[in-house]
């Protein structure tokens, strides 16, 4: 099983920085599927974030029909700790109401929908979906697993930092061990040699880069040490 | 056989759930002496409100014999918000492919007077088979766990050592509590699984074991929840060794009664 994980940084995609719809559908070839979308509250200011690639006139149906009150792949997978195979929905009561118009548009039979928890109680999902038989759909689903989430994570920084208010609520916070592992980073050390200095599995060294770039809501490791340059919190190698 | 109950299917298995705090109170309280807060012998903390995910081991009748609880990191979790001495108050690691395991425990009161051939440490095998399991197939590549030194030399003697330990190890009640960071491969989990010669698939499916909790709960009509109350409050308040096993007695013979008994009223 591979397990690799691409990561398309919102910030280069091409034209603005905010062009989310542009970056699903670049993440959509990456991984496999037929379309994407994500969703978010913004519990500070109220506001609902949604971008999807489905085609306009689905767009239009969801919205007149208010069918956001219902779909499952929304409102029950919120409430998930893990990643939801659309499968486990059909049980949902409201699962006909909107996969029995999505199927009169057209749309993919299979999905899966991730949810992210933020700090403040706040939720992001990321849903993809594909048509394809049900033993195809269940490879493909295990393979493209820890991408959706890396990509979902970084999507929910990027757009929860859009809005000021929760950008400066979300101030990163580095633990020393994180902070410690950037600065041998940028010394030019690898994980290997990191490990070393500190007595840590190269293992441990990769679990906390992982946890600083998330925190610092990058995608690469340089990416990751030139932020914390930036904010002061490591001085250049 | 392994259950996941989540937000999405905990409405279908109240009494698993409810059976599940009660030896969580058990364990955390009575057994390690951590200061957590138990109502109506039942432990249940303001993360249970928060949607988590449990693990449930249950034996062949379809009863409680362990649990977890699995937090996403990047939202609001134990480490960030209750286990700050493990951590010496710095900020904890957060990342959507790293859960978070607490409450994780083994009903070795009930495994050992079963008597059933699965011994406490096939169930402790069974249950970290399904948490590595469960985390794969989710995409997650590591897991930090809470446990106390007890259960991180369950952890190491299967076969299942963490990579590592995050933080210090720190007085928690009766006991320690430390984190430990395991990485989630495939790798793991065939230790684990060879270890204690685990085969097929250890998950049973939320619609099995729904259809066969409610037969076992019609054919074996239950004590009156009074009954089954007092049973419970005379177990939880032993005092001693021989206290608690006569109190387990009472129980079994209590219950074993009106599973027999045919019902006259109808």
């Amino acid at each position: 099983m591979t397990r690799h994980t691409n990561l398309i940084d919102i910030a280069r995609t091409p034209g603005a920085q905010t062009d989310y719809v542009a970056h699903l559908h670049k993440l959509c070839d990456t991984l496999g599927v037929e379309h994407a979308t994500y969703f978010s509250a913004n519990p500070v200011s109220g506001t609902m974030h949604g971008f999807t690639t489905y085609p306009d006139d689905w767009k239009e149906h969801y919205v007149r029909e208010g069918l956001q009150d219902y779909d499952p792949t929304l409102r029950s997978a919120a409430r998930s700790v893990a990643p939801v195979d659309w499968k486990r929905l059909e049980k949902d009561d409201n699962y006909g109401r909107v996969f029995r118009d999505a199927q009169d548009f057209g749309l993919p039979n299979q999905g899966v929908t991730v949810p992210i928890r933020g700090m403040f109680g706040e939720i992001g999902l990321l849903c993809a979906c594909a048509t394809m038989q049900a033993s195809e759909w269940t490879k493909l689903r295990r393979e493209i697993t820890g991408n959706l989430l890396s990509n979902a994570v970084h999507l929910h920084d990027t757009v929860m930092n859009s809005d000021p208010l929760l950008k400066a609520l979300r101030q990163p916070n580095l633990s020393r061990r994180e902070t410690e592992i950037l600065q041998w980073v940028a010394a030019g050390k690898s994980q290997q040699d990191v490990g070393d200095i500190l007595s840590i599995s190269p293992r441990t060294v990769e679990v906390h880069l992982r946890s600083a770039r998330e925190k610092l809501c990058t995608i690469s490791t340089p990416q990751a040490v030139g932020r914390a340059v930036s904010l002061g919190f490591i001085q250049p190698g | 056989m392994i259950l996941v109950i989540d937000a999405l299917n905990r409405h279908r298995f109240g009494s698993i759930l409810d059976d599940m705090f009660k030896l969580r109170a058990r364990v955390f309280r009575d057994r390690m002496g951590w200061d957590v807060k138990v109502r109506n012998g039942r432990e249940i903390d303001l993360f249970d409100d928060l949607d988590p995910a449990y693990l449930v081991a249950l034996d062949d009748d379809y009863n409680v014999v362990g649990c977890n609880r699995m937090l996403q990191t990047t939202g609001p979790h134990m480490l960030s918000d209750v286990f700050q001495d493990i951590l010496c108050g710095e900020p904890p690691l957060r990342s959507a492919t790293i859960w978070e395991n607490t409450r994780f425990c083994i009903d070795t009161d009930r495994i050992k007077r079963k008597n059933d051939g699965r011994s406490v440490s096939y169930t402790a095998c069974e249950l970290m088979a399904g948490i590595a399991e469960y985390a794969y197939e989710s995409g997650i590549s590591d897991v930090i766990s809470v446990v106390d030194p007890a259960m991180d030399r369950i952890l190491k003697r299967s076969d299942n050592a963490p990579c590592d330990y995050i933080g210090e190890t720190v007085q928690m009640g009766k006991t320690k509590a430390l984190a430990a960071l395991s990485d989630i491969t495939e790798e793991r989990i065939n230790r684990i699984r060879t270890f204690a010669g685990i085969t097929g698939d250890i998950f049973v499916d939320e619609d099995t074991a729904a259809l066969a909790i409610a037969n076992r709960d019609k054919a074996a009509p239950h004590m009156s929840p009074d009954l089954r109350e007092y049973c419970d409050q005379q177990i939880l308040e032993a005092r001693t060794e021989s206290e608690k096993a006569a109190a387990l007695a009472l129980q079994r013979t209590l219950s074993s009664a009106f599973s027999t008994e045919p019902n006259c009223d109808a």
